[in-house]
């Protein structure tokens, strides 16, 4: 069997994804028996007009982290697209738009203005924003526009899979490897690399009842190691998140984030925590329940912290 | 006046293209360094709680 040519690539991404992949440590040993890197930035010096000149659908797997946040990003999802067989919408931003979509809750002019205008350690007396086109005088340069909002790799192409968590945990990561390269492939548009279980299912803690009269932020409790977090008032999105992250942060008493996105059939994950506290809070009046409820700081930055451009919402409006 | 662009430029975290200009002769005239990558964490931090901050801007670099 001829080895399998793989690439990798970020776009509006952090790098922990790649660094995900190398933490199945030894493991990629194994990945070099069975597939050849044919780019992979963080890694190898593979350039652009390299993955120009092959042929279209050379590459058989591309792993595509980061979300689209701007010309280039897009360019390089539909690139990679049309010289991949199989394209994976690896890691939140790829699947949902992870964190670098909280920008959604803001706009274009306002991210330009703070970061090169206002932000406390910038020297910017010009005014100077960045421009898609300079004349220097050796010539034109060129940067990428600058998207109004953050959008996901499946926003902008056709996707294969969808492989959620910020990062995959390395066991998912390794496992999915080798089903891609066993070439018994799961059907188009499968979440590939986690469970069809919420996280509650994986998370060790014990579960009792779940009636809450008092939303705790970390500075008012101390967490019981052993109980819930979510019955003692910390807000935890395992509930309405995909499990097959081994609830890594649960474990070390960090209450869940949404990584993994929403379980099948939900087409949004922050309206389904809202709809599951509206089941959990403990209250015998409205205002009691608005009382309980507000204590939640930020809401929507909590429920949406990996998923606000694939959710229903998408973004905030008149921001 | 010749151009050589290095893009992406690699094995490092984060995005970056370099464009070289060089004269007639060969030598380098200039080189222009270029990062096309912007996220706004300046700016989405904005409205966060403060605990939760230190779990969102891990995400700047992950390498």
């Amino acid at each position: 069997m001829s080895k399998l040519k793989i690439a990798s690539y970020w776009a509006a991404a952090c790098g922990g994804c790649d660094v995900a992949i190398l933490d199945i440590h030894e493991k990629i040993i194994d990945v070099a028996n069975i597939a050849d890197i044919v780019f992979w930035p963080v890694a190898t010096d593979f350039k652009e007009k390299d993955v120009e000149g092959y042929p279209d659908g050379y590459i058989d797997v591309t792993l595509f982290h980061g979300a689209i946040r701007n010309s280039e990003n897009e360019h390089y999802a539909r690139l990679l697209r049309r010289k991949s067989k199989i394209l994976v919408a690896f890691g939140s931003c790829a699947t949902m738009g992870g964190v670098p979509g909280l920008a959604n809750f803001k706009n274009r002019d306002g991210i330009l203005a703070r970061v090169y205008l206002e932000s406390p350690s910038t020297q910017n007396k010009e005014q100077v924003l960045p421009q898609t086109r300079v004349e220097v005088p050796e010539g034109e340069l060129e940067l990428p526009y600058f998207y109004e909002e953050v959008k996901t790799l499946a926003d902008v192409v056709d996707v294969d899979y969808f492989m959620p968590g910020c990062p995959p945990a390395p066991h998912q990561i390794w496992a999915v490897l080798q089903v891609l390269a066993s070439g018994n492939l799961p059907p188009k548009g499968a979440v590939v690399g986690a469970s069809d279980k919420a996280l509650c299912d994986e998370c060790q803690r014990v579960k009792t009842e779940k009636k809450v009269k008092k939303f705790y932020r970390p500075h008012e409790i101390i967490p019981d190691p052993q109980k819930c977090l979510l019955e003692q008032g910390i807000v935890c999105m395992g509930p309405v998140t995909r499990g097959g992250c081994s609830a890594q942060c649960t474990g070390a008493n960090m209450p869940c984030r949404g990584c993994y996105g929403p379980l099948d059939g939900v087409v949004d994950q922050g309206a389904k925590y809202i709809s599951a506290l509206a089941s959990i809070v403990d209250a015998n009046t409205s205002e009691e329940a608005e009382q309980i409820i507000g204590q939640i700081v930020d809401p929507a930055g909590t429920f949406y912290r990996f998923g606000l451009p694939g959710s229903l919402l998408r973004r905030a409006r008149n921001v | 006046m010749r151009r050589i662009t290095i893009d992406p430029i690699t094995r490092l975290e984060g995005h970056g293209k370099i464009n070289i200009f060089l004269d007639e002769m060969g030598a380098v005239r200039n080189v222009y360094f270029q990062i096309p990558e912007l996220r706004g964490f300046e700016k989405f931090v904005e409205g966060r709680p403060a605990e939760e901050v230190p779990q969102i801007v891990s995400r700047i670099c992950g390498v």
